[in-house]
């Protein structure tokens, strides 16, 4: 792996540039229905991508977490809370021995 | 002329900062715990919360060093993808705030993230006048951030066994928390399943980072070619 300091300064580029890109290109780009789709999916893509994944890597006990967590967003509307009590249910059920 | 940008507008942003902050704070508790868990010290820790200041980015980053498959092309594509959504919120948000002018409207956005970025927009559009706003939202968020991680790295280095407090997974239950409130439309499963079926193809052959980066550009892609030219929804 590449050095802690040349790992922080790609990650550091990056967000920057994402922070800055739209801001600046707006002044030459035209609005397009197509990039903002891209744009508005890509989050959402990235997150399922993330959860499939642990679900596929994982058992009961991570389905459970993030089946509740889901559930629990779609309820509260708090996904903090929704997750960080997934978290809470995974500890309690790995400490109930499953 | 140049917009206002006053102590007034700031503190405005900033006591809705302030009711963001605690949920900010257990994020930032969460990334913490899993930077411990990857071996990061403190003070890494710290400067990559100040410098990424994304949850999810920095998340992404953390799985891919836990994996032992950071390098540094990987390690850019996923904060790029995990972050692309701020080219919208740059986008979105550049009429507004370019009245500023350039070194506050620049200063404004290295603050930008999620949940400030609504609130401002949601501001401008009742008529908030004041771009110190954003900023003002953005300090208490910053100081949340900093702090919840600078506490869950200490506390996560003394743990026995972070799966024990089911911090291993933080990143995918803030994701699927996540992505259950984003979805707000049948269409906005489509990009979901697109993602979730390109991290399990790529992801098992590839290694779950660039399955994190394909699921990015799957749905991005379909997202594209499926939108209606001309209509901007």
């Amino acid at each position: 792996m590449p050095s802690m300091t040349l790992m922080l300064l790609v990650m550091t580029l990056a967000a920057l540039f994402c922070r800055m890109a739209g801001y600046v290109a707006m002044r030459f780009l035209p609005p397009s229905a197509r990039l903002d789709a891209a744009l508005k999916a890509t989050p959402l893509a990235v997150m399922a991508g993330i959860t499939a994944q642990a679900l596929a890597a994982g058992a009961l006990v991570e389905s459970l977490a993030l089946g509740a967590a889901v559930a629990l967003s779609l309820w509260t509307r708090n996904d903090v809370g929704a997750a960080v009590a997934a978290m809470a249910l995974a500890a309690g059920l790995r400490w109930a021995g499953l | 002329m140049t917009a206002p940008f006053s102590a007034a507008g700031f503190r405005r942003g900033a006591r809705v900062g302030l009711a963001l902050s605690a949920a900010i704070f257990i994020y930032g508790l969460a990334f913490g715990l899993v930077a411990a868990q990857a071996g990061l010290s403190w003070a890494w820790a710290l400067a990559m919360s100040v410098t990424v200041f994304s949850g999810s980015a920095q998340l992404a980053a953390l799985s891919l060093i836990q994996a032992g498959e950071a390098t540094l092309m990987t390690l850019a594509a996923t904060v790029l993808v995990m972050n692309a959504r701020y080219l919208l919120f740059g986008a979105a948000i550049q009429p507004w705030l370019s009245q500023a002018g350039p070194l506050r409207a620049f200063s404004s956005l290295l603050l930008i993230g999620d949940a400030n970025w609504i609130a401002t927009m949601r501001a401008a559009e009742k008529g908030e006048a004041d771009r110190a706003f954003l900023i003002g939202t953005g300090v208490p968020l910053v100081g949340a951030w900093l702090g919840g991680t600078l506490v869950g790295v200490i506390f996560g280095a003394v743990l026995p066994d972070p799966r024990a407090f089911g911090a291993d997974l933080a990143l995918p239950a803030f994701a699927a928390a996540m992505m259950a409130a984003m979805v707000r439309s049948r269409a906005a499963l489509v990009p979901v399943a697109v993602g979730a079926a390109a991290a399990l193809a790529v992801g098992p052959f590839a290694g779950p980072g660039w399955g994190i980066v394909a699921a990015g550009l799957a749905g991005g892609a379909v997202a594209a070619l499926t939108a209606r030219p001309g209509v901007i929804r």
